[in-house]
């Protein structure tokens, strides 16, 4: 159903992790809809806080420039940007209202967060989604750590075993936690995914976790 | 996916990569070379050791599948398309484009079981599983879901008996039930949970009322079940009248 929705974390985490995103409806507003959402990435690309953007039919900036991303955006484009700073995230939502794109807005982020940034700009927001948590076999996940950083992408794209292999990366000094961050980043194809929450992240890791084998 | 015996030169770059961990190193037969191999059955074919141009022989493929194992990449690969129902993506829009299309109305929650979700793959007998709960509710499943598609019965919630082995990186079970309903519905899933072999993510969406709070919130403080604090919120910023579209 989402592919933002079930982020996991701290508050004190996530609280610099904001994805904002926009589409059109099929069969509704969507014919003609990618000027809007060109504009739409335009507008969130000026903000220095964004650290990734992407479009599923293009890929994120970790893979293609950001310039070739807002060129190639289609009518059934979901575009996404990825904000850490809640100021900025009002900000842009102030100035997303005032640009009347048309097409539909959401946001992805602690909720109550969300919501005073809806009121500082002026929004009455519309609809909300919570995630109600993980049931099953339980004792198939990775470790709470690990699915803080693997959940930053959706679809599951980015494996755990990546990520374990670039804690030990960064550890062996073959690679830095940016390095590592942004490389996790490249199987993320709609750009959600946060690099520089996953560069903090390792670094707890590196500090903590030792490996006998991936 | 496979992997060239031949061309593979046993490097293991691709190995992080694969998100369901099922590349491995073996011997060729006379023992004197070693080369990864894809364990096929436990692959989902979404591609990513592919994608991720890692390998320096070239010795990654994916094979184009037939029905029924071509559902594996149309649900596991977030760049395929489901030419089986003709619907992309694994869920729908759902709450993306609620301002517009109303499809979730006050009085109403949309619930999901996000099979396979986060990151454990789910065969698609387990969905049967959940969706066969479910129905005994009779609940309505979302019928532009991809999923909903591999129905024989939707009143039963009995799948295609030809996918039930096929597994997928995940898959998304979509319903809309009436507020009153949700805990019961939340009651099955967590039920018929212990009876599956994967995990399964829930969601749960809401308009908001006219005062701007949220109904599901309040239903689940009022019967003591955890949500998240993270979650999505659709502004309502959506207009049938899209800036620039009528230029065009």
């Amino acid at each position: 159903m989402s592919h933002t929705l079930h982020r996991r974390g701290t508050e004190e985490n996530l609280q610099q992790d904001y994805v904002v995103f926009a589409m059109t409806a099929k069969g509704f507003n969507e014919v003609n809809s990618k000027h809007a959402l060109k504009d739409f990435l335009r507008i969130l690309a000026k903000y220095d806080n964004t650290v990734n953007l992407g479009d599923m039919k293009t890929g994120g900036q970790y893979l293609v420039s950001r310039e070739q991303i807002i060129e190639n955006v289609q009518d059934t484009s979901i575009v996404h940007a990825v904000f850490t700073d809640r100021e900025q995230v009002k900000a842009a939502l102030k100035e997303l209202k005032e640009a009347e794109l048309g097409v539909s807005v959401i946001v992805s982020g602690i909720v109550e967060h969300v919501q005073e940034a809806c009121q500082g700009a002026g929004i009455d927001r519309h609809t909300v989604e919570y995630s109600v948590g993980i049931r099953g076999k339980l004792a198939k996940l990775p470790e709470d750590e690990i699915l803080e950083i693997t959940t930053m992408c959706g679809h599951g794209m980015v494996s755990q075993h990546l990520v374990r292999q670039m804690v030990l990366d960064v550890k062996r000094g073959r690679r830095s936690s940016k390095e590592a961050g942004e490389l996790l980043a490249t199987p993320c194809v709609c750009g959600v995914f946060n690099p520089r929450r996953a560069q903090a992240l390792l670094d707890e890791l590196v500090e903590l976790w030792c490996f006998d084998e991936i | 996916m496979q992997i060239d015996a031949a061309k593979c030169v046993g490097c293991g770059q691709c190995r992080p990569f694969c998100t369901m961990g099922v590349i491995q190193y073996t011997r060729n037969l006379k023992g004197t070379k070693v080369h990864c191999y894809v364990a096929e059955d436990e692959c989902v074919d979404c591609g990513i050791c592919y994608r991720a141009k890692v390998c320096p022989t070239d010795a990654l493929n994916q094979p184009i599948h037939g029905w029924p194992r071509s559902i594996r990449g149309t649900f596991s690969n977030p760049l395929a398309e489901h030419k089986e129902t003709r619907v992309p993506g694994r869920g729908t829009e759902e709450m993306k484009t609620n301002d517009i299309t109303a499809r979730y109305k006050r009085g109403y929650a949309g619930m999901a079981a996000e099979m396979g979700r986060p990151g454990t793959g789910s065969r698609l007998r387990d969905a049967e599983k959940v969706f066969k709960a479910l129905a005994k509710l009779g609940v309505e499943f979302e019928t532009n879901n991809p999923l909903t598609g591999l129905l024989i019965d939707k009143q039963t919630g009995e799948m295609n008996p030809e996918v039930l082995n096929e597994k997928v990186l995940s898959a998304i079970i979509e319903m809309i039930v009436p507020l009153d309903q949700v805990i019961s519905v939340l009651g099955t899933m967590e039920q018929v949970a212990q009876e599956i072999d994967t995990v399964f993510s829930i969601d749960l969406v809401a308009r908001v009322d006219e005062d701007l709070s949220v109904p599901t919130a309040k239903i689940m403080a009022e019967n003591n079940k955890w949500i998240s604090m993270n979650g999505k919120t659709n502004l309502g910023l959506g207009r049938l009248q899209v800036k620039g579209a009528a230029a065009q």
